[in-house]
């Protein structure tokens, strides 16, 4: 920490040399960005970088001003269009788009953020050209500076573009949702026919709240503990699951492995949603796994034991809370673990034969050299990816909402209240708030809620597994 | 996020070409203002003359609708050879229209089809365009400004829709086999009949939309305030003077009836052809797979009274429509208000019933003699009485209402107070 601040401190401290200490080409650079090539000879750099700047300055002037003017109430012209006789068509005002203020003020301020980076150290970089010129070292030409970018700085051409593609698609994307989670952006303020506007950390207050209107406290709660029982459940399940499943198919008792393994791939290549829907209808509280159950008598017996209540006639295997959950475990276990087995195949080809071979002449059993040796291996190899796993269950919404959408009713009013569900995870909660709610305000929150919890536990864990001193631990 | 920027960089683009396409063409349809319409001059004739180029047209309708749409939109076509037109069918529930469109509603079609339940909701968002051309004939056709599907169709004395169907209602479905008329004139007699036969009545309970029958029948009110959020007394007394507690118990009382049973839509239908459902409350949607099942036993009428605090109560119900609205944002409201009108005219609704019994909302076309004698219509029309508009319902309306009622349905399982159960529903359909 205390070195990234040095670090900017020095940037600031190099700025303020050049300025003062360069000559008129440099000094002439604070004003014109190119100058200082020209000082030392370099005409097209210096066009390049006087286009740069002019271009930004063009952006800002153009679009960048207007929006970022409007960035701090988000508009306030409302959308007015009227039906003109004369040409059949709507006129519409000067009026102002919320979102687009939004998402232009956001992308200009990134933009302002490059270009004062590009222009600090635009004025350093000059700075040195100029020192080397005075001590009279060669200084390349653009041509040679463009095959620089092939060879010795080879790996900024090719960072370049995933960067960019980055800063696009997910850090301005996620800046945006951050900011509508600190607005009222919601069905009744919805652009381009109604603006909408900041509104503080008001959304985060009342996800923490539970009164007789706002019951969105009580929810969080309930679909955030159901979030981590799942994500453990799901993740370790599967995981513990594919690794029996491969030492079984791989034992070499067993006949036919390739069958068998070829059996448990085909699952894979199934689309999950059409299983899963398949397995909605078969789990359905008229679907036949009901009918048959009702007609050996499974659906009196679990009446009679009370796991079904009395008077039901069917088992709700995905229509109430404690069936629900423990179906939808259970069904993921079916939809998961092919995927693990496959894993799990490959790591445990790699064991070292001779470890387990002198386990043997030890005298160890099975089960020993399972515990001591598969699972401490499996484990290191594949701890990395145990924890991508945890976390994409934590965001799993294919098996939740394909199973539960439409089937699943609620009897908790509270949760009712806020459009929630007991087997809702953060994310389908997220989801079913927007697609039927247009709730985007509270949507952002939870998805800034989500966000940082998926970054706690990657970092968490990143940490503890990947550690360099574990490094050898295996050996 | 940029699927959403692109929508809207091409809607002002086409906003932009909107406008500057003011300049050259004019004057040729006489000055309009919003005057509710063509009094000066005729509008399809400026729309023509106004008309440049390709008219892009897109449309969503039905699934089961695609190919009739389409037969609509080829005849359309014709009528204009003046005009080249390019039309996109495109799948889109009536019943979801509304999630569609308002998640994006720049990139929503021109012309889309959705329940008359979401109209309150679509205005609200700036998604509907208001109908300004031939707006006094579109009334007209739907039988005036007081009747209910223009009324349906009007918000804030503005219409905003073309009626298409007026069939999006409920009613009682019954097996003649085992109920006379008479019997169906309560709920008591008919779940006794069922019981007796080891069969069941449903109706399905954990809906909002069905189940605001028994409150609306008992007296009480659901009405939509300004910000679109709703009024709702259920939890206290009924102008009636019959008290929430009443019909909650009411409710209660019939669901843990043997003669009846809470289904679903699609439950129904299986119900009823496995034979285990003798009646039940539902939609012209599913009077062919009725009448299917049940053969010449097959009847239909309005729904029954049900015991509240002793008294007999009649079930009230929701007269729905289903409609066409034109895209606020679309690049060519004249034709797609042309295109609209056209979809909902006296010849394509008969061709609409006589292809998905679907019932018209035009009254010319309402009033043939093959449409009244159809028994789902007539049953629909008979419970017209008890029925309340559609689009009274916030959009908090349904989660809490569906929880509800699966509480009932479920026989209240954990004994809660009936009155705490009434509160807490109406604190979330009033949030």
């Amino acid at each position: 920490m205390k070195s990234v601040v040095k670090k900017i401190g020095n940037i600031f401290r190099n700025f303020g040399e050049s300025v003062a200490k360069g000559n008129l080409w440099v000094k002439l650079s604070l004003i014109i960005m190119g100058a200082g090539y020209l000082g030392v000879g370099q005409v097209a750099k210096a066009v390049l970088m006087t286009v740069v700047e002019a271009v930004f300055v063009l952006y800002m002037l153009l679009v960048g001003a207007p929006y970022l003017s409007k960035f701090g109430t988000l508009g306030d012209v409302q959308y007015k269009s009227e039906f003109n006789f004369a040409t059949m068509k709507n006129e519409v005002n000067n009026y102002d788009h919320s979102f687009m203020i939004l998402l232009f003020g956001v992308i200009t301020i990134i933009l302002i953020v490059a270009f004062l980076c590009i222009y600090i150290a635009n004025m350093i970089y000059v700075y040195t050209l100029q020192k080397r010129k005075e001590q009279g070292i060669a200084i390349n030409s653009f041509k040679k500076d463009l095959r620089s970018l092939l060879n010795e700085r080879f790996h900024i051409t090719i960072l370049a573009l995933p960067v960019l593609g980055v800063v696009v698609f997910t850090i301005v994307p996620l800046i945006i949702m951050i900011a509508v989670a600190f607005t009222n952006y919601d069905q009744n303020h919805m652009p381009p026919a109604s603006l909408f506007t900041w509104t503080g950390v008001e959304n985060f207050k009342d996800l923490i709240t539970t009164s007789t209107t706002i019951t969105f406290g009580y929810s969080f709660g309930k679909v955030i503990i159901w979030t981590f029982v799942w994500a453990f459940f799901a993740t370790f399940t599967t995981y513990f699951g594919g690794i029996l499943m491969a030492k079984f198919i791989n034992n070499p008792k067993t006949k036919v492995q390739k069958l068998w393994r070829t059996l448990f791939v085909v699952t894979i290549a199934v689309p999950q949603f059409v299983s899963l829907l398949l397995v909605r209808y078969f789990f359905a509280n008229t679907g036949i796994v009901n009918t048959i159950c009702s007609q050996i008598g499974v659906t009196d017996f679990l009446t009679k034991i009370g796991l079904v209540r009395e008077g039901l006639g069917y088992i709700p295997f995905l229509s109430s809370p404690g069936w629900a959950h423990f179906m939808i475990i259970m069904i993921n276990i079916w939809v998961g673990v092919p995927y693990q087995m496959l894993i799990a195949t490959g790591v445990l080809m790699n064991i070292p034969n001779d470890l387990m071979e002198s386990a043997k002449i030890d005298g160890a059993s099975s089960f020993q050299i399972f515990k001591s040796i598969t699972m401490p291996y499996m484990l290191f190899v594949t701890g990395p990816s145990l924890i991508t796993q945890f976390i994409g269950n934590i965001n799993n919404f294919n098996v939740i909402y394909l199973l539960t959408q439409d089937v699943y009713k609620t009897t908790d009013q509270l949760l009712a209240n806020s459009s929630a569900k007991e087997v809702d995870l953060l994310v389908t909660w997220l989801f079913r708030l927007t697609s039927e709610q247009y709730n985007y305000k509270m949507a952002s929150v939870i998805g800034c809620v989500v966000f940082v919890i998926c970054a706690i536990f990657t970092l968490i864990a990143f940490r503890r597994m990947t550690a360099g001193d574990k490094e050898e631990s295996f050996q | 996020m940029k699927k959403k920027l692109l929508a809207v960089l091409m809607a002002t683009a086409l906003v932009a070409t909107a406008l500057t396409g003011c300049g050259d063409k004019k004057d040729q349809g006489g000055a309009g203002g919003n005057n509710g319409g063509d009094s000066a001059g005729d509008p399809v004739e400026a729309l023509i003359a106004s008309t440049e180029g390709t008219v892009n047209l897109s449309v969503w309708a039905a699934e089961e609708d695609q190919d009739m749409v389409k037969g609509w939109c080829d005849a359309f076509a014709a009528q204009y050879p003046e005009v080249t037109f390019n039309f996109s069918v495109g799948v889109q529930s009536e019943s979801t229209a509304k999630d569609t469109v308002l998640t994006d509603p720049e990139a929503a079609a021109d012309v889309y089809s959705f329940a008359g339940d979401q109209l309150q909701d679509l205005v609200r968002a700036g998604a509907l365009q208001a109908v300004v051309i031939h707006t006094d004939e579109v009334i007209a056709r739907v039988g005036g400004a007081d009747s209910g599907a223009a009324q349906a169709a009007t918000v804030n004395g503005t219409l905003y829709a073309y009626p298409a169907t007026a069939d999006n209602g409920y009613f009682m479905f019954y097996n003649k086999e085992y109920f006379t008329e008479e019997d169906v004139k309560t709920l008591d007699a008919m779940m006794k009949i069922a019981a007796d036969n080891g069969k069941q009545i449903t109706m399905q309970y954990d809906s909002g939309w069905y189940n605001l029958s028994f409150f609306i029948g008992a007296g009480f009110e659901l009405t939509l305030n300004e910000d679109g959020t709703n009024n709702c007394n259920w939890n206290g007394t009924s102008a009636d003077g019959i008290s929430g507690v009443d019909v909650a118990q009411a409710m209660l009382d019939i669901a843990t009836n043997p003669g009846f049973v809470s289904l679903t839509d699609a439950e129904f239908v299986t119900g009823i052809k496995e034979g285990s459902i003798i009646a039940g409350v539902n939609g012209t949607w599913n009077a062919t797979a009725a009448a299917e099942a049940w053969g010449d036993n097959y009847a239909a009428t309005c729904l029954p009274t049900y015991t509240c605090a002793g008294k007999q109560v009649q079930m009230a119900s929701v007269a729905g429509y289903k409609m066409f609205g034109v895209n606020a944002y679309t690049a060519n409201p004249g034709w797609a208000m042309l295109l609209a009108e056209y979809f909902t005219d006296e010849a394509q609704q008969i061709e609409r019933f006589e292809l998905r019994e679907a019932g018209p909302a035009n009254v010319a076309a309402a009033s043939s003699a093959a449409v009244q004698a159809n028994p789902a219509i007539a049953a629909l029309a008979l419970q017209s009485q008890y029925a309340i508009l559609d689009g009274c319902e916030s959009s908090n309306y349904w989660s809490p209402t569906e929880s509800f009622g699966a509480i009932l349905a479920g026989g209240n399982a954990d004994g809660t107070n009936l009155q705490t159960l009434l509160d807490n529903l109406v604190d979330g359909i009033t949030q």
